[in-house]
């Protein structure tokens, strides 16, 4: 049996001004990703024409769809915010999707990834809450509505970008586990199957493997890939947007939190 | 550069700070690239797409309501080209009506003056006959009394005395 749960594999290591840096699996996915979905976007954006063509009409509906729901879910006053969105939603689909290629490993399925990417969404809430707030008005805000809650505060704060992050690692890093799983376990199956035929070549073919995953990784790696990209940029969405209250809101905040 | 390791594998839950750095500048990058590249431009045509539909549509109504407008200002005038038509015709026909009668008022008149003259000329002409009837009368009468009487008889008395005897016949004739 031989069950991959092992990290991505470091490819090489190199010293550079003094620096251990290390390319890992994920780093070579990643660039790939960044590559792909950068001449996509390249090339989705030009010529666009206001008779719009098939490819178009296409893209136009994807991107009202994003600005549409970007609107609906943190406002319209924070439409500024729908290409990082985009973007975020891509990055995490595509990341994860190219797991299903077989001999790349998906970036989601590196806890640096999720990590990095739920730290900016954090980074983003503080930066707009002192922003909006100031300093000392966003440090305030963590003893409301009672002192006693301080503490409580403090952890839900961090415990954000945690949870935000093994969330989404860990869909699709267990996804990518349990297939691996599923795999040596028909292999088991197939072998204790073929088992009274003599020839030893024969006997060793794996034919259970043959259909069954790909029904499974139809869930475990397209279906959870897209829902996982889209609980990560809703949350990252709703987190975000309750730091940017409507302009007309802000003022009356302090008052209806009382 | 010195290859330290190779196919090594990090633990299944871990951090590695290169690859924070490299996907952190991976999003941004890719932020700023699909902004740039896709996002801006097709929300930028969009909505200019929007805006001119909104114009065509805001064209099309304001046409609309001119032409109505037209509709209904060339319906008036039709209107009051009609009553003015009939006004027309209504004077027209009291004046042929006037003239009509004033015609026939003059022709009337006309023929009133002409019956009269007439009448007097017929009168005249009656009276010229019976003063000539009157002398042819008198004349024989006097050459049959002369030739009667055979003598001689102051012809200017007995004229006078023989037209006063006509006179008398006449008026108790007329």
């Amino acid at each position: 049996m031989n069950i991959n749960t092992s990290g991505p594999k470091i490819l090489w290591e190199f010293e550079l001004f003094g620096l251990t840096v290390t390319i890992t699996e994920t780093i070579i996915s990643g660039g790939i990703v960044f590559l792909l979905l950068a001449v996509a976007s390249y090339f989705l954006g030009k010529d666009l024409k206001k008779r719009p063509g098939g490819r178009q009409v296409l893209v136009e509906k994807v991107v009202s769809m994003l600005y549409n729901m970007v609107g609906d879910t943190m406002g319209k006053h924070n439409l500024k915010f729908a290409p990082y969105i985009g973007t975020l939603f891509c990055s995490s689909l595509i990341g994860s999707l190219i797991g299903m290629t077989g001999f790349l490993r998906s970036t989601t399925a590196d806890l640096s990834t999720t990590l990095t990417w739920a730290l900016v969404t954090s980074a983003l809430v503080w930066y707009h809450n002192i922003k909006n707030n100031g300093f000392l008005g966003w440090l305030k805000g963590f003893t409301e509505p009672i002192v006693v809650m301080t503490p409580m505060n403090i952890v839900s704060e961090v415990a954000q970008p945690i949870a935000l992050a093994f969330r989404h690692f860990g869909n699709v890093a267990g996804g990518g586990v349990l297939m691996s799983m599923v795999y040596s376990a028909l292999a088991g199956a197939s072998a204790l199957l073929l088992k009274w035929i003599p020839n030893a070549l024969l006997n060793s073919i794996p034919f259970l493997q043959l259909g069954i995953p790909a029904v499974l990784s139809l869930y475990f790696d397209l279906f959870s890939g897209f829902i996982q990209a889209l609980v990560f940029c809703m949350l990252t969405m709703v987190y975000v947007g309750e730091a940017c209250p409507p302009p007309a809101e802000q003022e009356n905040k302090d008052v209806s939190k009382k | 550069m010195v290859f330290l390791t190779a196919a090594e594998t990090k633990a299944f839950i871990s951090i590695d700070v290169w690859t924070c750095l490299f996907m952190l500048g991976n999003l941004l990058v890719l932020y700023w690239l699909m902004k740039k590249f896709l996002f801006k431009p097709v929300r930028a045509m969009i909505e200019e797409r929007q805006k001119e539909i909104d114009d065509l549509y805001a064209d099309a109504n304001q046409s609309k309501e001119a032409a109505a407008e037209l509709k209904e200002q060339y319906e008036t005038r039709l209107a009051e080209a009609n009553e003015e038509k009939e006004e027309i015709l209504r004077n027209a026909y009291r004046k042929a009506q006037l003239r009509e009668e004033e015609i026939l008022r003059e022709a009337q008149d006309k023929a009133a003056q002409t019956m009269r003259r007439a009448d007097e000329q017929i009168e005249l002409e009656k009276k010229r006959a019976m003063n000539e009837i009157k002398d042819d009368v008198s004349g024989m009468a006097i050459e049959i009394a002369s030739a009667v009487l055979a003598r001689d008889i102051k012809q200017k008395e007995h004229r006078n005395l023989i037209d006063s005897f006509i006179e008398n016949l006449g008026e108790s004739h007329d």
